[in-house]
C-alpha cells in the first residue's frame, strides 16, 4: 500500500516514495517556521537514510527550502516579527563574511587541514550554543530578580554608576525590533555569522537566529521571523544556482514544498503561543541534539548520527505541536470566558 | 559563485557518504514514457538549464504561496488565524 505513493522523479530518473519527501518537508516546515532557520542539516540525513539520490539532495532541499521560506516569513510578517531592514543589513554583511569564510576553507584546503578543524569547529558551535542558551534559559528568573532589585535601587536614588554602552557613530535605528546600535556592532555581528556559515559550509539560519538574539538585542520571535527573511534570499539563489547546475529534481521539490508549506504555517502560528525564552529553550535542545549527530558522525558510529538528528527533529516537531494545540485551547476558552 | 563554494564545504568536510557526483551540468535525461508534466520538466532540463532553473525558481514561489493561501484559510475556519503579537520574552 507504501507503494501507491511512489512517484517518478524525472530528473534523477528513479522512483521515489512522495510521503516519505512530503513528511520530510512537513517536519522541516514546523522546524523552519517555529525556529527560523532552513533546516538543511534535518534534510541532507532524512533523505540519505531514504536512499535519496545525494547528487539531487542539496539543490532539491534549497528549491523547497525557497518555496518554505516564502510562506514562513509572510505569516511572520503578519504577526509584526519580520524587520525587514535588519534583514537586509543581514544579507549583505552575511554574503562578505560568507565569501572571507569560504576564501579561508580554500586556503586551509591547499594545506590539508580543513576536514577536522571545520569538523571541530562545527562542533564546538552546536555545543557551545546550545549549553549557552541552556544556560540563559536556566538562570533567567535569576537575572529577572536582580534586574528588577537594580531597578528599585535606581528610584530609591541609590543608582549603580552607569554600564558603558558601545555607542560608536553612526547608530542605526531598527523600530520593527525596538533597537538603536552602532553601524559597527550590527556590520561585525553579521560579517562573523557570514564568515561561519562560508566556513562550515551551512546556511547559516541556526547561527543568525542566535546571533540576533543576543549579540544584535532582538526579541526571539522578531530573531525568529527576521532569520527566515535572510534565509528566503539565500533559498532563492542557491534554488537558482543549482538548477542551472542541473542538481535540483523538481518533482520532489515540490513534494517536500507540499509537505514543508503547510508545516510551516504550524510552526509560525506556534509562536504565537510560546514565549521567547521558550523558543530558546527547544532551539537550545535542538542544536545540542544537531552536536550530538555531528560528535556520533565523527566517531563513525554508522546510522546513529542520522537516527538522532531525525529523532531530534521529529521529537521536536511534535513539541511544537502540542503547545500550538495547548496554546490555541487556552485561548479558546479565555474567549468563552472560562 | 559564494553559494557553490560554501556548498562544496560539505564534502570537504564530512569526507561525504561516497557517491560519486555526475556531471550534472552537462546530463540528459530521457524523455520518452514519460507523462505530460515530467516530460515538459524534462524536455527544459535538457534542452536549457537556465531556463529550467527559471521554472523551478518560479514554481517554488507559486506552489508555496498557494499552498500557503490554503492552509490559511483552514486555520481561519478552525479559529487560529494570526495577527499582530505582543512580544513576550
Amino acid at each position: 500500500m507504501f507503494d501507491l505513493f511512489n512517484i517518478y522523479l524525472p530528473i534523477a530518473e528513479r522512483d521515489f516514495n512522495a510521503l516519505i519527501l512530503v513528511a520530510i518537508g512537513f517536519s522541516v516546515g514546523v522546524l523552519g517556521g517555529f525556529f527560523g532557520v532552513g533546516g538543511a542539516w534535518v534534510v541532507t540525513p532524512a533523505l540519505n537514510i531514504f536512499g535519496f539520490p545525494m547528487a539531487y539532495a542539496i539543490g532539491t532541499d534549497l528549491a523547497h527550502i525557497f518555496g518554505k521560506s516564502i510562506v514562513a516569513t509572510a505569516k511572520h510578517r503578519k504577526m509584526g516579527n519580520v524587520d525587514m531592514k535588519l534583514g537586509i543589513v543581514s544579507i549583505v554583511g552575511s554574503v562578505i563574511g560568507v565569501e572571507i569564510g569560504a576564501q579561508n576553507i580554500m586556503w586551509l584546503t591547499k594545506l590539508g587541514l580543513a576536514g577536522p578543524i571545520v569538523r571541530y569547529t562545527y562542533m564546538a558551535l552546536l555545543f557551545g550554543l546550545g549549553i549557552y542558551m541552556l544556560y540563559d534559559y536556566m538562570t533567567k528568573d535569576k537575572r529577572a530578580a536582580a534586574q528588577a532589585a537594580k531597578m528599585a535601587a535606581a528610584r530609591a536614588g541609590a543608582a549603580p554608576p552607569a554600564r558603558k554602552a558601545w555607542n560608536l557613530p553612526p547608530m542605526m535605528n531598527f523600530p520593527a525590533s525596538g533597537i538603536t546600535i552602532s553601524f559597527w556592532t550590527v556590520t561585525g555581528v553579521f560579517l562573523f555569522t557570514g564568515w561561519l556559515s562560508g566556513f562550515l559550509g551551512v546556511g547559516g539560519g541556526f547561527i543568525r537566529m542566535p546571533a540576533l538574539i543576543y549579540l544584535i538585542g532582538c526579541p526571539t520571535a522578531i530573531a525568529v521571523g527576521t532569520d527566515l527573511f535572510s534565509v528566503l534570499f539565500s533559498g532563492a539563489y542557491g534554488c537558482f544556482t543549482y538548477g542551472v547546475k542541473g542538481a535540483v529534481d523538481i518533482v520532489a521539490a515540490i513534494a517536500m514544498l507540499i509537505g514543508a508549506s503547510i508545516g510551516a504555517q504550524i510552526g509560525v502560528t506556534a509562536v504565537k503561543y510560546v514565549r521567547g525564552y521558550g523558543i530558546r529553550l527547544l532551539f537550545a535542545i535542538m542544536i545540542l541534539m544537531a552536536g550530538l549527530s555531528v560528535l556520533l558522525k565523527q566517531m563513525q558510529v554508522p546510522v546513529f548520527d542520522k537516527v538522532v538528528v531525525m529523532a531530534g527533529a521529529l521529537g521536536m516537531c511534535v513539541v511544537i505541536i502540542i503547545q500550538l494545540y495547548r496554546g490555541f485551547k487556552k485561548e479558546k476558552a479565555e474567549k468563552l470566558g472560562h | 559563485m559564494i553559494l557553490n563554494l560554501m556548498l562544496l564545504l560539505p564534502s570537504l568536510a564530512w569526507a561525504a557518504a561516497g557517491e560519486k557526483v555526475p556531471d550534472m551540468a552537462t546530463r540528459t535525461v530521457k524523455v520518452e514514457g514519460l507523462s505530460a508534466i515530467n516530460r515538459f520538466f524534462a524536455s527544459w532540463y535538457n534542452t536549457n538549464k537556465w531556463v529550467f532553473a527559471i521554472i523551478v525558481t518560479v514554481l517554488m514561489c507559486l506552489v508555496g504561496v498557494a499552498i500557503a493561501a490554503v492552509t490559511d484559510v483552514l486555520l481561519k475556519n478552525i479559529g487560529m488565524e494570526v495577527s499582530k503579537i505582543e512580544h513576550h520574552e
